[in-house]
């Protein structure tokens, strides 16, 4: 949606000073990115040579064969697109529903049940990773996909997110829903869900990108390339006494394309937006 | 426990339970609960166990009651640095993320032409590993061969002028502002995503009511975007402050929570517990303290958000 | 509109049923690890030893040539490669351990230190192997070995001995005009041309240091003037850091620091650490193991290594350890995880394919000494410093006690980072850590 002006508003003083200011942030936000661009396309001694260069030269390309042929890339590649599809599936499904029970469903136990599920947020993986990992061995899911993705498929954060918009949307939606004889899950399926496309949107990064991204856990319940995701590979370019600077940047540059792609497409949702009045009567 | 609405109209109606609801709400609440308890419930009480136990992770585990607990209270000086050392972070991530995120949302919701661009950009910190990102903000800070002190000695140079660069990661008062700056660069896109999805929930119609008693563009911030997206700003304090109090990452590659501890948080102290000095117990401890204070932390938030946080946009207007 | 997109595309039930039956088949029926060349079962013959390290993907591709070839000798035992990246090594493994179940933790590992491992029980005592079969432990380095024993008995062989040397870039010191270390060097002589080498431009900013060395490795200066961390590096009753050879050595250091002369570690490892500040020049000389070898030999750098310059009265003090292969004492397979273990720690076997690699100085002073290591053909030249540092190497640099991490983490080295801040004098900082240390010593009940 757009409050401010129309598509195609003519530029005013106000908006040359918003794009100064944007372009300012720009580069600032870019600079980091750029020299981990640079350094991907570097030869080692150049990549610390001072005064410091955003230029590579010459530029070697084959850094990026390198990273490549380091390690089964492909096959993590792969591993690691299935899980975060996977996961980020099944999260939105088990979140929304829950969220659509804390929001709009009156039983009895809610506020303490929800308030049970944040508390978990604030124990920090590190103490629960051990219980969850016998918990895994036991299921006999270690090293399997299953480890990798089961447990991390059911999220607070997300069901904490999807509750407060959803309590944002006007409850006439689906009381008038309601009168005409929906059940709670055609209303769920078909008056709250579809309005809440913006923020499925933004979730569906967050938690493709939390997942894509997750490092200690797949380190630990995957043994063998057949499970292994992308992270758990780029992180050995760190070694104990040599980090393969070049390999290291050129591979999280190769591993962040999914993820902007997907921002990419998801992000057209935040302005396409949707007109509650248009839903009117409904 | 928080409130359920503050709408007028439907306060009544909300509090009370619909028996008719209570099996219905169970089944939409099975496939996440039936996961959270095994793998997110049982961790986290097991993880409670742990804490009144010794364990090095390697022998089996040695009742001590709450020594693992007197022990932290009482007789731990770096638990003491630590703890002070995360509220610095909370209080200087948490607001700053959420002022630069919601006016970064506002800006790019206008619908001047370009703006798709700028979106991506301040995107992009978020999606980048924070491995890579770390390492690279690392070799900035740097004193001598960095790319910000490169400019600053340039300038020296240029001038005359008696300047030096901060030496960022090799001063203590210089180490806590630069992994502010890391996580701010890293994260502020995050919260403008979920601030900009907020924005697309807010009907039109509000503003061209505001428009017609016409209010300035400061007045239309404040009196409509500002209460619409509040259930947002809600969530977002809330996670964020669960985020800095377990800052961890950001401080780990970069600083190794130095120099001399500087940068040396809560999490960061429960990893060397857990896994470097092999104290398994103890780390679960520390864990579990820090869970009342942001428990604390969070309640308090929602007991606040009944003045300042407005549910059901639309209902009224 | 939107809505009804959302009801032609998806049934959103049988999403859900489907889900739920994939759920729950897979909580009932757990199958098979994945398998490609993962934990499940090899041929039926062959016994399979899961061999742990960590690595980076070039030191993973020469791990994999030490396996090809034992499985070439040993037709009967298929080796199994579990590498992981460094950083978290360790939290992995002690994970697995912590499950306690055989089927995950590797028969064989890369451990360090040992004593934390070995004093848990969770290692195999190496004594009656080494007694059954015949190995021969007295060609390690002198005191290497005690690196891997846990009250008297071995539990791990150090696969090399991490000694440090003295690096230094031959073109800088040709441009310069400062002579080359050698064996004579005192801490005077390594000052005075420090002096030389260090490069201040106008503004204050330092071009060149003359010397980088990761903050860790400042026990070196303490024990070459005779100085220790604790009074006892296996049962300490007291830190002795207060103590005058370690003041002095440690005000060495901080002087060092202060000339710009040495470059401050952790502005080292924010530049990129030890090897990418040699090799850009911007540090003159760098005191580390032999693990730079074959990136400098790569990069095609012009350097070569001397011994590491001494105080006056001082001794030679590069440390005697490094990361050990331990046997897990949960293996179903001891006899075979032996064999291999007593072959990787071979001239004959691994220790030659390791050295060849040039990476490590190996433990066995036998394949040091060889021409495997001393005539390679490559730089640097005068590999006798490795040997000479060998020779005299000690242990102590850590403590040899489960506490000790925990002392170094949170003591000694905040302590030691505030005084090369400066945010404290050399006196004051080091009687501070002892404080710290005193009192945790008593707390944990030491001596033992």
């Amino acid at each position: 949606m757009r409050p401010e002006a129309a598509p195609g508003a003519t530029f005013n003083k106000g908006h040359l000073l918003l794009h100064a200011a944007l372009i300012l942030g720009s580069v600032g936000m870019l600079l980091p990115f750029g020299w981990m661009l640079a350094t991907s396309l570097k030869s080692p001694p150049q990549i610390f040579t001072y005064p410091p260069s955003l230029v590579p030269n010459p530029v070697v390309w084959r850094n990026y064969l390198d990273t490549v042929q380091a390690m089964p890339f492909g096959r993590f590649y792969l591993n690691s697109l299935f899980v975060a599809v996977s996961v980020t599936t099944l999260q939105i499904l088990t979140s929304s529903l829950a969220a659509f029970a804390f929001a709009r469903l009156r039983f009895r136990g809610r506020e303490a049940l929800f308030l049970v599920y944040l508390a978990t947020l604030m124990i920090p993986f590190h103490v629960t990773m051990i219980p969850n990992f016998i918990l895994v061995r036991y299921l006999r899911w270690f090293d399997t996909f299953y480890a990798l993705i089961v447990p991390t498929a059911f999220s607070v954060f997300a069901v904490f997110l999807l509750r407060q918009y959803f309590r944002g949307i006007p409850v006439e939606m689906d009381e008038a829903a309601r009168m005409d004889g929906a059940s709670s899950f055609r209303i769920w399926a078909q008056v709250i869900m579809p309005l809440s496309g913006p923020v499925l949107a933004a979730l569906t990064i967050f938690v493709f990108l939390g997942s894509w991204n997750d490092f200690l856990w797949p380190l630990v319940v995957s043994n063998s390339n057949a499970t292994r995701t992308i992270p758990v590979g780029l992180a050995t370019f760190r070694g104990q006494y040599n980090t393969d600077w070049h390999l290291l940047m050129a591979g999280s540059v190769i591993a962040l394309l999914p993820v902007l792609l997907v921002y990419v497409f998801a992000q057209k949702r935040f302005v396409e937006g949707i007109t509650l009045s248009g839903m009117g009567g409904r | 426990m928080t409130a359920s609405a503050s709408s007028q109209t439907s306060v009544s109606r909300w509090r009370r339970y619909r028996p008719d609801q209570q099996w219905e709400a169970y089944l939409f609440l099975l496939p996440s609960f039936a996961g959270f308890l095994i793998f997110v419930a049982i961790p986290v009480v097991a993880s409670l166990a742990l804490s009144f136990y010794n364990w090095n992770l390697l022998s089996p585990p040695e009742f001590a009651g709450l020594e693992n607990y007197s022990q932290l209270l009482t007789n731990d000086r770096v638990f003491r640095k630590v703890l002070f050392n995360t509220f610095y972070f909370i209080v200087t991530i948490v607001p700053l993320q959420l002022a630069f995120g919601l006016l970064l949302a506002v800006a790019l919701n206008q619908g001047m032409r370009g703006l798709e661009i700028y979106r991506l950009i301040y995107f992009m910190p978020v999606v980048t590993t924070i491995v890579a990102a770390a390492l690279v903000f690392q070799w900035f800070f740097n004193r001598d061969f960095g790319i910000l002190a490169a400019a600053i000695w340039e300038l020296a140079a240029e001038t005359g002028l008696p300047i030096r660069p901060p030496d960022w990661l090799n001063d203590p008062d210089w180490a806590k502002p630069a992994v502010v700056i890391l996580t701010l660069w890293k994260n502020t896109g995050f919260t403008m995503v979920i601030y900009l999805a907020a924005l697309q929930g807010v009907p039109t119609e509000l503003y061209d009511a505001a428009k017609v008693d016409g209010a300035s563009p400061w007045q239309r911030f404040r009196f409509v975007t500002f209460p619409m997206v509040s259930p947002t700003t809600f969530f977002l304090m809330v996670i964020q402050m669960i985020g800095a109090f377990q800052l961890f990452s950001e401080a780990f590659v970069m600083t190794q929570g130095g120099p001399a501890q500087a940068t040396l948080t809560i999490v960061y102290y429960i990893y060397q517990m857990a896994f470097e000095f092999q104290r398994m117990g103890r780390g679960a401890a520390v864990a579990w303290v820090l869970f009342i204070f942001i428990f604390i932390f969070t309640l308090v938030q929602t007991r606040l958000q009944r003045r300042w946080v407005h549910y059901e946009a639309g209902g009224e207007s | 509109m939107k809505i009804r997109q959302w009801q032609n595309r998806f049934s959103f039930k049988a999403l859900i049923v489907l889900a739920f039956a994939a759920l729950l088949v897979s909580a009932c029926a757990p199958i098979a690890p994945a398998d490609d060349g993962g934990m499940a079962a090899m041929d039926d013959e062959k016994v399979t030893i899961t061999w742990a390290m960590w690595g980076s993907p070039s030191e993973v591709a020469t791990h994999q040539s030490v396996a090809d070839a034992f499985m070439e000798e040993n037709s009967d035992i298929a080796i199994e490669i579990l590498a992981e990246p460094w950083g978290d090594y360790f939290t992995k493994i002690q994970t697995l351990w912590a499950s306690g179940d055989s089927s995950v933790v590797p028969d064989v590992l890369f451990l360090s230190p040992i004593v934390n491992y070995a004093s848990q029980g969770v290692l195999e005592n190496l004594d009656p192997w080494i007694e059954a079969s015949g190995y021969n432990t007295d060609d390690y380095w002198p005191s290497l070995l005690q690196y891997g024993m846990y009250e008297g008995s071995v539990y791990g062989f150090p696969r090399d001995i991490g000694l440090e040397v003295l690096y230094y870039n031959i073109d800088i010191f040709d441009e310069v005009g400062v002579p080359y270390p050698d064996e004579t060097w005192t801490w005077d002589d390594l000052a005075a041309v420090s002096e030389l080498l260090t490069d201040v431009e106008e503004s204050g900013r330092v071009n060149r240091y003359a010397l980088g060395m990761e903050g860790g490795k400042w026990m070196i200066w303490v024990m070459q003037n005779r100085g220790t961390a604790l009074d006892d590096m296996r049962n300490p009753s007291r830190c002795a850091l207060a103590d005058e050879g370690a003041v002095e050595a440690v005000q060495f250091f901080k002087d060092m620091l202060d000339n710009n002369y040495f470059m401050p570690p952790a502005n080292m490892s924010q530049a990129g650490g030890d090897a990418a500040v040699f090799q850009s020049g911007q540090v003159a000389m760098i005191i580390q193991n032999a693990s730079r070898v074959s990136a400098f030999n790569a990069a095609g750098m012009n350097y070569d290594v001397s011994v590491i310059p001494i105080p006056a009265d001082g001794q030679r003090a590069s440390a005697a350890g490094g990361a050990a292969w331990v046997m897990s004492a949960l293996s179903d397979n001891k006899d075979e995880a032996w064999t291999f273990l007593s072959w990787l720690q071979s001239t004959d076997g691994g220790q030659r394919i390791y050295t060849a690699s040039g990476e490590i100085l190996p433990a066995l002073q036998s394949t040091a000494k060889s021409d495997a290591f001393l005539n390679s053909g490559q730089p640097p030249a005068n590999r006798q410093a490795f040997i000479t540092e060998g020779e005299n190497a000690r242990m102590g640099r850590i403590g040899y006690f489960v506490e000790w991490s925990e002392i170094n983490g949170s003591f000694i080295s905040p302590g030691r980072d505030q005084i090369l801040i400066g945010e404290v004098s050399v006196p004051d900082g080091l009687a501070a850590i002892c404080e710290q240390v005193d009192a945790f010593l008593a707390d944990n009940g030491f001596p033992k």
